[in-house]
């Protein structure tokens, strides 16, 4: 019976990971200190405005954003954006007739120095299973409606490579800095379930 | 090895990338017709299920990686190719899907045979 005046119950989740990592740090496989570091890192320093910086850039440098679309990893690492879920990037490119969307079918694959750790519903199994096989519900759900011309590009990150979306330019931004453009550009459309705000 | 705070930066910069610096011929090249073999193993498996007997087409080869299949399970990198396939939504889901939508899925060498 649950008790009353105890606040919410924890999900089972949660109380798995937090009897696991009781095992683990007893054992002494893990520091829990070092897990502490780890999400204060990904938290409050690694997070989507990086990947938004490395889009802005490609909107404003034509150069750059071919080094980007030929070599993800060493364009993004210009930036000092590298490492852990980061090492073998892709960056995959809107355009008027290919609309890319991005989900990981088998777990929660995400590029995290471009993104941070990923939103709860890009972990959950109804993302995951609709992604792949109804995405222009999934992108409608989202506000995103896409013509039946365009071609919704479907990745599922089922390996070792992570991708990034690179949404299109809004119309009417050509008087924008670089700096600007970045605020236009979000979480939910570098995963590709929204197009970059509108100025 | 224990991860201790101090090495968290450094772990966090660099990362391990899963690449593995060894010569293997690629069983496939871009524009190959694949077909993925019934792969059903209780093991970990990096195959999504929905492809199983799926026709699809290599687009780009990423180069070599560890297998996940064997590696997770402490069984050898057995380096291979991995290869970025593209499927058509039909091929996938049937005749209701749309005839223009596609899916680009990380393929290992292993998951496939030529069609």
């Amino acid at each position: 019976m649950p008790k009353p005046h105890q606040g919410p119950a924890e999900s089972d989740p949660a109380i798995r990971v937090r009897a696991l990592e009781a095992i683990l740090t007893e054992k002494g496989l893990i520091d829990p200190k070092a897990l502490d570091a780890l999400v204060d890192t990904y938290e409050s320093k690694v997070g989507p405005r990086n990947g938004a910086k490395v889009v802005a850039r490609a909107w404003v440098d034509p150069a750059y954003k071919q080094r980007l679309l030929s070599d993800a990893t060493a364009a993004i690492k210009e930036f000092g954006f590298s490492g852990l879920q980061g090492e073998d990037m892709v960056v995959v490119e809107n355009t008027p007739d290919v609309h890319n969307l991005v989900v990981c079918t088998l777990c929660s694959c995400y590029p995290w120095p471009t993104l941070g750790l990923p939103p709860v519903w890009y972990k959950s199994a109804p993302y995951r299973a609709r992604a792949v096989s109804d995405p222009r519900g999934v992108l409608k759900e989202f506000g995103t409606e896409l013509p039946e011309t365009v071609e919704v590009r479907t990745w599922d990150t089922t390996a070792e490579l992570r991708y990034l979306v690179l949404p299109e330019r809004p119309p009417g931004t050509d008087d924008m800095t670089e700096d600007q453009l970045a605020e236009l550009v979000t979480r939910d459309s570098m995963i590709g379930v929204t197009k970059a705000k509108a100025p | 090895m224990l991860l201790t705070p101090d090495m968290v930066p450094t772990v966090v910069a660099t990362g391990a990338s899963a690449r593995v610096d060894a010569h293997v011929a690629p069983r496939f090249r871009v524009g190959d017709r694949i077909r993925v073999r019934n792969h059903n193993p209780t093991t970990h498996t990096r195959l999504p299920g929905y492809l199983r007997g799926k026709r699809g087409t290599i687009e780009q080869d990423y180069g070599v990686f560890a297998f996940p299949d064997t590696h997770a399970h402490g069984l050898g990198e057995k380096p291979q190719h991995c290869y970025s396939v593209r499927f058509t939504a039909r091929e996938v889901w049937g005749p209701a899907a749309s005839d223009r939508d596609t899916l680009r899925v990380d393929v290992f060498d292993d998951y496939m045979d030529p069609d």
